[in-house]
């Protein structure tokens, strides 16, 4: 955990009309850390994801992945060029096509090069789709899913569609994920699973996490470190011990 | 000079009218139904010919034959707005816009076949000129204002007073809401489909006379005019469409005049496009509802 | 070994080729057989049938309704039949200038479209068609206005010395033929690409596709330009088929039709298309009924594929795809 942290955010602010979503939140989250983000609803987790995620514009503030700054850069390409990806706390999926083909797609503006190379018939594109398939069919398995993965996504289970979409995450070896909420809805009995993918990714892929949950024993279990928001603003920050014990933390949080 | 253009200003109020009350219903009708009505500027074409199939064949006067093409058109706007409208309210606008515009094939393409596709002569109507303010005008086009105004101000009242324009309100502003809450949507959509192309029938039986011609296909320009006036408007904005199709008359009225009249029906969609791409969520507030 | 194991042994031969073979053997032949008004039929169906693989990757793959076709098709047909009467070029030419226009208009109209919301979307489309009849009406100094083009030469290839023109109803046939097959084999390839997979990405969930990477913005302007020269290589063949372009080129009309096409024979399929454009427009031109009556049954057809069958003929060439691949 040494270097440059892999993002850095500072000075973020997000308001819609007159209520403060975020104000003047910074954090940063070190190399091949799992750090997590906490706080009571509307204290403004989402809209921080949003806005560092490039799904919105923040109104001010500045965002650095692995050193570049991303200020301002759109969804599409956050996720292309700078390699962050993020879920979505409604669990999607493309239900239409099977599962195969949503984790090819989730990989391939990452193979080719370009739009236009997408485009492309020649033997070199059909090797890059043909590389996909074959990563996509390795997470398939490792997921459970090879029974099912010519099922359209739409049809299967809600935790089998988490799976695909953590997986889809995983396709192009994203340097930091932006987890959402991952425990929501799951079932107690598949929490443990859903830890140790993440677990799983982070000491295999190198993969960087910044997760936002409710769940405090899960927090404190795969955190090393958490951030803790409160109506919009950051109020404390350390690992799972001090946050703990926290009296402000407590108060406004975690129930005395 | 000056007079001349407000010669033009006041024409162009009148097809401002015109267009007012048939785009109100459009209008509302996106609101409630969430749907586009490719087919609005038919039930104007069903209320000119009921009206002119009263006067041509039962030798009908011209204010009866006014409440035949009305109630012409409501009779069919309950079967289409029973087996059709209906059945848009919730679904993606893809659908509104597709059975739509299958509605207005229909529609237009039976006229034509049941009646022939030559034009007919409208008789009827009040087509002595009056003179107002100096203005001498047909007595019909001054009629067409003054129909203009009561339909706007009854709008306004029922909306706001009665429990029909409440349950119109309601339903434009939260649909999921209102079912729970016991408004009975379907039966609202139904009424407000109705209501509103009955005000198209009204509209077309009132400017017949100003046209004298009717035909088969002449509902496609009234909608392919009126599209434009809502979405300028503000789709569901009642009084951003009065003042949409306004200026729209008035515009039309000095293009026609100053520039050419073959550019006249292009006036609408030409500024429409300006619009969208200058201010891609129109000129007035598509939040404010009726 | 019971009698029941030798059904189970048989060979299983799959009919799929042999249909393939017979449907290129009667397209091949069917002048032979078909009358000159059904031939015509077909004809008007394959020229169709490129501005409805346009729409298909629009509507179909990427999810973006539009009523635009007619508008770049009446651009491909003025196009080439401008060039074809003032230059006298040959058809291919005429062609290629027909499609490269239409695409490059699309550009500068796309960029401002699309940032619109589905439905000013749509109304947007509708405009250009408006528009563009318009133009046609009043840049009389190009287009002859209401007069139109008329005396638009037959197509003729010129190849070094050698030049053939294609003269009669059955050359004519052939040549769509071609041409048709061509493009219904690009728009495969388009569509089976990576390209294409993401086009359905952005229909299936666009937030999603942004998600993982695709810039879904840049692809709906190209396949709103792709899809835009595909209309305009349709309006080159049906200038020079009709001799005579006019206004009513830009009409809603083609609009809808194409609408018809895509959506009955099965949107996001391109054997739907085909098979749409085949039932849509070759028979009702084959069955000479009165316009009016093809408009109605046009209308209930679009009624009939919003409520019943969003998914027009394609679960249907599904199933007959599949028993012929199953059958022994």
């Amino acid at each position: 955990m040494t270097g440059l942290p892999i993002l850095e955010i500072s000075g973020l602010h997000k308001s819609y009309g007159a209520v403060r979503a975020v104000d003047d939140v910074s954090l940063h989250v070190n190399r091949g850390e799992i750090c997590g983000l906490i706080g009571p609803n509307g204290s403004g987790k989402s809209t921080f994801f949003d806005c560092a995620s490039g799904l919105t514009r923040p109104h001010a503030g500045t965002v650095k992945l692995d050193g570049q700054d991303i200020t301002g850069w759109s969804l599409n390409r956050i996720a292309r060029e700078g390699r962050m990806l993020r879920s979505f706390q409604k669990t999607v999926v493309f239900g239409a096509l099977d599962v195969e083909e949503n984790l090819v797609i989730a990989g391939q503006m990452f193979t080719f090069p370009g739009l236009w190379s997408t485009f492309g018939i020649g033997a070199m594109a059909r090797a890059r789709v043909e590389a996909l398939r074959e990563r996509a069919r390795e997470f398939i398995k490792i997921a459970g899913l090879w029974d099912v993965r010519h099922q359209p996504a739409g049809k299967l289970s809600g935790g089998q569609q988490k799976l695909i979409q953590f997986a889809s995450m995983l396709m192009p070896e994203p340097k930091l994920i932006l987890l959402d909420e991952p425990m929501a809805g799951i079932n107690p009995k598949l929490i443990e699973r859903v830890v140790e993918s993440i677990r799983f990714a982070n000491t295999k892929f190198g993969v960087s996490f910044l997760v936002i949950e409710h769940n405090i024993d899960v927090v404190t279990d795969i955190c090393e470190r958490i951030v803790v928001l409160d109506q919009g603003r950051k109020l404390a920050e350390g690992t799972p011990d001090e946050i703990v014990r926290n009296q402000a933390v407590r108060e406004a949080y975690l129930g005395g | 000079m000056l007079s001349a253009i407000l010669e033009q200003i006041v024409n162009g109020i009148v097809s401002g009218s015109v267009y007012a009350i048939v785009a109100v219903g459009m209008t509302m009708i996106f609101g409630v139904l969430r749907a586009i009505n490719f087919a609005h500027g038919e039930y104007y074409m069903l209320g000119t010919f009921g009206a002119w199939f009263a006067i041509e064949y039962f030798d009908l006067p011209y204010p009866v034959a006014i409440a035949i093409g009305v109630i012409a058109t409501a009779v069919i706007a309950v079967v289409v707005g029973k087996f059709v409208m209906q059945r848009i309210v919730g679904a993606p606008p893809e659908t509104g816009v597709l059975a739509t515009l299958g509605i207005a094939l229909v529609l237009q393409n039976t006229v034509i076949l049941v009646f022939g596709g030559g034009y007919k002569f409208f008789s009827g109507g009040y087509i002595e000129p009056v003179s107002i303010f100096g203005f001498t005008l047909a007595e019909q086009r001054v009629l067409i204002i003054i129909v203009c105004i009561l339909v706007f101000v009854g709008l306004e009242l029922m909306v706001t007073y009665s429990r029909m324009g409440k349950a119109m309100r309601a339903v434009s502003q939260n649909i999921e809401c209102c079912a729970v809450v016991g408004i009975d949507v379907p039966q609202v959509a139904l009424r407000t489909f109705i209501l509103g192309a009955c005000l198209a029938a009204l509209s077309g039986v009132l400017t017949a006379p100003v046209n004298v011609s009717v035909y088969g296909g002449m509902g496609e320009i009234i909608t392919f005019k009126t599209l434009p006036v809502i979405i300028m408007g503000g789709l569901g904005n009642v009084r951003g469409t009065f003042f949409a199709a306004m200026i729209l008359g008035i515009a039309e009225s000095l293009v026609a005049t100053y520039v050419g009249l073959q550019f006249r029906d292009t006036v609408g969609f030409a500024t429409l496009l300006l619009v969208l791409m200058w201010r891609p969520h129109g000129l007035f507030s598509a939040q404010a509802r009726f | 070994m019971s009698p029941n194991d030798l059904s189970l042994s048989a060979p299983r031969r799959d009919l799929r080729l042999l249909f393939g073979v017979a449907l290129a053997a009667a397209a091949c032949l069917a002048p032979l057989f078909l009358g000159t008004y059904a031939l015509h039929a077909i004809i008007i169906a394959l020229i169709f049938l490129l501005p409805a693989h346009g729409l298909n990757l629009l509507v179909g793959y990427t999810g973006l309704l539009s009523l635009a076709q007619a508008a770049f098709f009446g651009i491909g047909a003025y196009t080439s039949g401008l060039m074809a009467v003032h230059f006298g070029t040959p058809f291919y030419l005429n062609f290629l200038a027909a499609g490269l226009l239409a695409g490059a208009v699309a550009l500068p109209l796309g960029i401002p479209a699309l940032r619109l919301r589905a439905t000013s979307f749509v109304m947007c489309t509708l405009g250009f068609v408006v528009i563009g009849q318009a133009i046609a009406k009043n840049w009389i100094g190009l287009t002859r206005g209401d007069m139109g083009l008329s005396g638009i030469p037959k197509p003729y290839f010129a190849l070094g010395p050698a030049s053939f023109t294609i003269s009669g109803t059955t050359s004519f046939y052939y040549m769509v033929l071609v041409i048709a097959v061509i493009g219904t084999l690009a728009a495969y390839l388009i569509v089976r690409s990576a390209a294409g997979r993401n086009m359905v990405a952005i229909r299936e969930n666009e937030t999603l596709a942004e998600s993982v990477g695709i810039p879904t913005w840049r692809y709906k302007l190209v396949v709103f330009m792709i899809s835009a020269a595909f209309a305009g290589l349709g309006g080159s063949i049906y200038a020079h088929y009709l001799t005579v372009v006019s206004p009513l080129t830009f009409q809603m009309y083609y609009s809808t039709t194409m609408l018809i096409i895509v959506l009955g024979g099965g949107a996001g399929t391109i054997s739907g298309v085909v098979f749409g454009s085949l039932l849509f427009v070759g028979l009702s031109e084959a069955l000479r009924v009165a316009p009016e009556v093809r408009m109605i049954a046009y209308g209930l057809s679009l009624l009939a594929l919003v409520f019943w069958f969003p998914k027009g003929f394609a679960p249907l060439i599904d199933r007959f795809w599949l028993f012929l691949g199953e059958r022994k």
